[in-house]
């Protein structure tokens, strides 16, 4: 569903519906830390895929983040 | 192309689980899961192939990732899912129930379905509004319920042990809010195995050393669907805040949470930290009404919750 679109465009982070724009090319965890999410509670998908936190991302890459946590008492 | 190399086979990663120094492939890290799991289950003597084996399922990732690693593993594991009646502009009850279902009905499991508001006429945050154990606190008082009816399935179908999909993050949140406040009776409660006694299950947690990085992992990986929402009443809630915390923490110090977590089983161990007196002396008085066991006169504090007492 997700994944790279052409070069020269920004890698975009999708997170509840809300996108979130990195400029220049990163790696997956420092992506996630400038969206202000911890890389211990949210992964990163491309295409589906699973990625490592140090998995460089490139320009036009979508990026599907999701959150782990799960809360509440007493499960 | 550079790439993180799984430590088994060389192929690509797909996650690292830096607490371990470990990093593996897709297949390699869906077998390590339930090798880890079963090694889990010998160590604490949690139960065995001959034994009849409950899982609380809430349609979220840990108990639905819980319940199919026991199954692949060969035990006897049927579920039991508890329809709170929980809404909060998303049906969240209705689509986690479904989610618990479709896992089941697509692997021939049996799941129980126990359906709050059907039964007593409300819903878990309408009985948390209407006590004054329950105001502003719905998950304090959704897990009364859940405990109770729990239980009650375990007994009624004569399950020897009952298991839940609790993970690392889950006990090490709780035993770090446990421990800032110096609450020593939920420390005591709090274990890997809580051991039968009359009226009770044993209560065992065989996800209790997995980070739920990796209970959502297999989940993913495996393409077990489940309801990624958190429950709209755990949203602000101390434990994602405590859990929140150990992340930040985590971050730094690679392995933090396990060590926590672990070194206080070890304090446990060497009875540092008494365990949980369930004797059949403290649970000497059944309620009226349930027949389940309790340390009171009179109703137990589930029944009183329910007959708004």
């Amino acid at each position: 569903m997700y994944g790279i679109l052409e070069e020269g465009m920004p890698i975009t982070m999708i997170l509840r519906k809300q996108e979130f724009i990195i400029e220049k090319e990163t790696t997956v965890q420092q992506a996630l830390k400038q969206i202000g999410v911890s890389p211990e509670s949210h992964f990163a998908l491309r295409n589906g895929e699973l990625l490592t936190e140090d998995e460089r991302l490139r320009d036009g890459d979508v990026v599907r983040v999701i959150a782990v946590i799960s809360g509440g008492q007493a499960k | 192309m550079n790439y993180m190399k799984c430590k088994k086979c060389g192929e690509k990663a797909v996650i690292k689980m830096r607490q371990h120094k470990l990093a593996l492939c897709k297949p390699h890290f869906l077998e390590w899961i339930p090798e880890q799991t079963e090694r889990f289950i010998k160590k604490y003597a949690m139960f065995s192939r001959h034994e009849k084996i409950l899982v609380a399922v809430s349609g979220g990732k840990d108990s639905l990732s819980l319940w199919d690693v026991l199954w692949r593993l060969g035990y006897s594991v049927d579920g039991v899912y508890i329809h709170l009646g929980v809404d909060g502009g998303v049906n969240y009850s209705a689509v986690s129930e479904k989610y618990a279902a479709e896992f089941a009905h697509s692997r021939a499991l049996g799941l129980q379905v126990v359906n709050v508001p059907q039964i007593y006429g409300a819903t878990v945050p309408e009985l948390a509004e209407s006590t004054s154990r329950g105001q502003g606190r719905a998950c304090s008082v959704c897990g009364l319920v859940k405990r109770h009816i729990m239980n009650q399935v375990a007994y009624d179908g004569n399950y020897q042990v009952l298991v839940t999909g609790h993970n690392l993050d889950d006990e090490a949140a709780a035993l770090f809010g446990n421990t800032i406040t110096w609450s020593t009776e939920m420390l005591q409660r709090q274990g890997v195995v809580l051991k039968e006694a009359p009226g009770f299950a044993r209560k065992t947690k065989p996800f209790c050393r997995f980070y739920e990085r990796e209970t959502a992992a297999y989940a993913l990986l495996s393409g077990i669907p489940y309801i990624y929402d958190e429950c709209p009443f755990s949203i602000g809630s101390k434990s994602l805040y405590y859990k929140d915390v150990l992340n930040r923490l985590e971050e730094e110090n690679p392995g933090i949470k396990l060590n926590f977590y672990l070194g206080f089983l070890r304090a446990r161990e060497c009875g540092f930290i008494p365990q949980k007196d369930v004797s059949p002396e403290r649970y000497a008085q059944r309620c009226p009404i349930c027949n389940q066991p309790t340390t009171t006169d009179g109703l137990c504090s589930f029944c009183r919750l329910v007959s708004r007492e």
